[in-house]
């Protein structure tokens, strides 16, 4: 995985097996808003993905020195178990964790790769997920943490 | 007589020989005195269109008209003053009268035009030459037609309240009351921001004439739960009174409650009536808190047989199991209550939908179904060691206490959160005789719970630790106590515009231990008895239903409010939307659309 264009792809499926991820998670879940919701999730996830392929096509990605907000609310939270009877609070939370994940990820390859085209590129891709997670954080500060 | 007298009138002749002053020759302005009351200027942004200045002027010579470009906005009627100078005497009480001191006078006094119509003119808003002028008239700042201060409600004192459970606000006697409805400037605005829209400056001028009958029918017009919100609604209505630009904004909530104090609960069937001709539908409410109960009032007063089903064992919601007494006490509830059941609303308690009784079945045998069930499922800290025995959940506390239980909270006690519940939760542990700590993510200034409720927990010797964030619960070497790791929070702006973010400092930790921690971060709803096969037909989001018009979702016969379907989570959004609900069940069942 070397050209740009190989890293976009495996980004790509990755948002894809993300879509994936939390479209068997509301197949599979018990009640019906919670599907609803799990789906809303899977199409966001798409939204990335769409993302990713305009980037392909020449669009500009996150400038990797653009910082992008880190309220780490996820980093002190528990591992929660992706069930069929998970609660909102815990999806988001499995939500937010798989962002991290994500972003650790390319940030780690970013630190891997000596060709500096390559690392702005994994860096670019880590702070897009980065994003992704503050929108998660965002929504979970709003409505689970209310009254916190 | 002096020399100067004798002579003076050969003066004027002097005058015969001047220029005369025509519309060619204008006279030459010579600048008025500084205080001089000349044409009036009024700085837009300031003023909020509450119109005091219309109703004074004794000469009707300001109407009060839209200005382009100002929109209406709570607190702001979006009107401005238009001025009448065929009917003007510059007698400056619109000035001295102004809640806000956006108006005033300018220096100038000379206005030489054709066209007489011209002399009607927006101040401020019209391009005059003497905006923006620096001299004239302006009130004196110690000189006040309104009164700023609100007359003070007798109150337990602090120490005195932690004793009990007893009620802390005493209400007003009948002349405090008089005297504070005194104070109303009838402008309005609190109704446009009032969630129910209540009649507030007619019902306070009730209360300035004593007629608490009349004062009644008109609280029940929009809010069967007046009682209640007479003394614990958000009362936001008090938020955009003008009186509140100068002083205290009047105190709107306590003279709700002064007209119910004085009505006894037995002489509210004479008063409101209890006339219902049934026309024969039936409808469904889930949940008998203030949002269900709402409902059932106005659809019973509409002739609909109404069966309420509710899971507990006692009607009210969060109101009998949530608020404690010492701010709501049950007998106030229940009078509310009680009217609304007497007219022959069925409540069934014990029967939970989804466990008693199922969806499909109010589905099928219902004309229509309101759903108003409330958020009771506390949100989880869902940090490292939250199992713990001694975490208590802030709701459970409360509710044990209404149920006359012990929570057994310890002596050293520590809530997490800064709304209602934590508020509440830690007030009652305080009268449980605890020391109380109360932990919260971001500042005072951003609480939701009600500023009063804050000062008066800290009135209560509640300490407040603030931008705190729990990390981990652990272990205690005292197998009753537990120990809880908290980090210190930097608030960031969001970027969006939303509440401003806590963001945790790893490098400044705090470790503390208690008897038991209080969680009250907030709390969502339980939606799961809602069958797979409606699930297209109703829409949801963030764990809550999403009404359309008239409370009314894509699954026709299902209207949904209160906690549950909104954002404001408050008794009296909850009652608004019952009543909303009623309005809509009515149009949807018969076509015709009710008040
Ligand atoms: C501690 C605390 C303090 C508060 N303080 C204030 C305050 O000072 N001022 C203010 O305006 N608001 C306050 N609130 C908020 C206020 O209580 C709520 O906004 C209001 O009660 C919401 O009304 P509701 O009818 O939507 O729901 P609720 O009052 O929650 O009532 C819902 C009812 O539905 C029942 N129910 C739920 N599910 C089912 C089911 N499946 N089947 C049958 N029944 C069901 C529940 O048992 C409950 O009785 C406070 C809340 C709490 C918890
Ligand atoms: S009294 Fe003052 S604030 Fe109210 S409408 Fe008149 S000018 Fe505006």
């Amino acid at each position: 995985m070397n050209s740009v264009d190989e890293i976009l792809d495996f980004a790509i499926e990755r948002e894809q097996a993300a879509a994936d991820f939390y479209q068997d998670l509301a197949e599979r879940a018990s009640s019906a808003w919670m599907k609803d919701m799990l789906l809303s999730f899977s199409k966001e996830e798409m939204r990335h993905k769409g993302k990713l392929k305009s980037v392909k096509k020449g669009e500009k990605l996150l400038s990797s020195e653009q910082q992008v907000q880190d309220l780490k609310i996820s980093d002190y939270l528990v591992d929660v178990e992706p069930a069929g009877d998970i609660s909102l609070q815990d999806a988001m939370i499995v939500a937010m964790k798989r962002e991290k994940a994500a972003y650790r990820l390319y940030s780690d390859l970013a630190s891997k790769v000596d060709d500096p085209d390559v690392k702005d590129l994994f860096l670019g891709l880590a702070q897009e997920e980065a994003k992704h997670k503050l929108y998660f954080e965002t929504q979970y500060d709003d409505q689970i943490l209310r009254d916190n | 007589m002096s020399l100067k007298d004798l002579i003076s009138p050969f003066y004027v002749w002097q005058r015969a020989f001047e220029k005369p002053y025509t519309q060619k020759h204008p006279i030459q302005e010579r600048p008025g005195a500084p205080r001089y009351r000349g044409f009036h200027v009024n700085v837009l942004e300031e003023c909020v269109g509450c119109g005091t200045c219309e109703t004074i002027c004794q000469n009707h010579a300001i109407d009060m008209v839209q200005v382009e470009g100002l929109e209406p906005k709570p607190g702001d009627s979006g009107l401005r003053p238009k001025f009448d100078y065929g009917r003007c005497c510059w007698c400056a009480l619109c000035v001295d009268i102004c809640t806000t001191r956006s108006l005033r006078m300018s220096n100038h006094y000379a206005w030489i035009t054709e066209d007489p119509t011209d002399f009607n003119f927006i101040a401020g808003a019209d391009n005059m030459s003497w905006n923006g002028e620096e001299y004239g008239y302006r009130r004196d700042d110690d000189y006040h037609l309104l009164r700023g201060e609100r007359v003070k409600m007798e109150m337990l004192a602090p120490e005195e309240g932690l004793k009990s459970f007893e009620e802390v606000m005493k209400g007003y006697t009948e002349e405090q009351a008089k005297d504070e409805a005194d104070r109303c400037v009838e402008c309005g605005l609190c109704v446009a921001t009032c969630p129910a829209h209540m009649s507030i400056p007619d019902y306070i001028k009730t209360v300035r004439e004593g007629d608490y009958e009349k004062g009644l029918r008109i609280l029940y017009e929009t809010n069967p739960f007046s009682s209640t919100c007479g003394r614990i609604c958000t009362h936001r209505c008090e938020e955009v009174c003008p009186v509140g630009h100068q002083g205290e904004p009047l105190a709107i909530r306590w003279l709700k409650r002064a007209i119910v104090d004085r009505v006894p609960r037995e002489r509210y069937r004479e008063i409101l009536g209890d006339e219902v001709v049934e026309n024969g539908k039936q409808v469904a409410i889930v949940g008998a808190g203030p949002g269900g109960l709402s409902a059932a009032y106005y659809l019973r007063r509409q002739g609909y047989g109404v069966t309420v089903f509710e899971a507990q064992a006692r009607a009210g919601g969060m109101l009998r199991y949530g608020v404690p007494s010492y701010r709501l006490p049950d007998n106030q509830l229940d009078k509310d209550i009680e009217y609304i059941r007497s007219l022959g609303v069925e409540v069934r308690f014990n029967t939970c939908i989804g466990r008693e009784v199922q969806f499909a079945e109010l589905i099928d045998d219902y004309d229509a179904v309101f759903m108003a069930i409330g958020l009771n499922v506390p949100s989880s800290l869902r940090v490292k060691g939250e199992d713990h025995p001694r975490v208590l959940s802030g709701l459970q506390v409360l509710d044990d206490v209404a149920s006359d239980k012990n929570p057994g909270v310890g002596k050293n006690v520590a809530v997490i959160g800064g709304g209602n519940v934590a508020m509440d939760a830690a007030r009652v542990s305080r009268r449980m005789g605890a020391n109380v700590t109360v932990l919260y993510r971001r500042r005072i200034a951003d609480m939701p719970a009600d500023p009063e409720e804050i000062h008066e927990s800290q009135a209560e010797g509640c300490t407040f630790v603030t931008q705190a964030i729990p990390v981990e619960i652990k272990d205690a070497d005292n197998p009753d106590q537990v120990t809880i790791v908290w980090g210190e929070a930097e608030m960031v702006a969001d970027e969006k515009g939303g509440r401003p973010r806590p963001v945790l400092q790893e490098d400044r930790m705090h470790e503390e231990t208690y008897d038991c921690i209080i969680s009250a971060i907030g709390q969502g709803g339980s939606l799961d008895f809602i069958p797979g096969d409606y699930r297209d037909q109703i829409e949801f989001k963030w764990g809550k239903f999403v009404p359309g018009d008239y409370q009314q979702t894509a699954l026709q016969k299902l209207f949904v409010g209160g906690d549950i379907a909104n954002n404001t989570a408050d008794a009296i959004s909850a009652i608004e939307d019952g009543h909303h609900a009623a309005r809509g069940i009515h149009k949807f069942l018969t076509g015709e659309l009710v008040a």
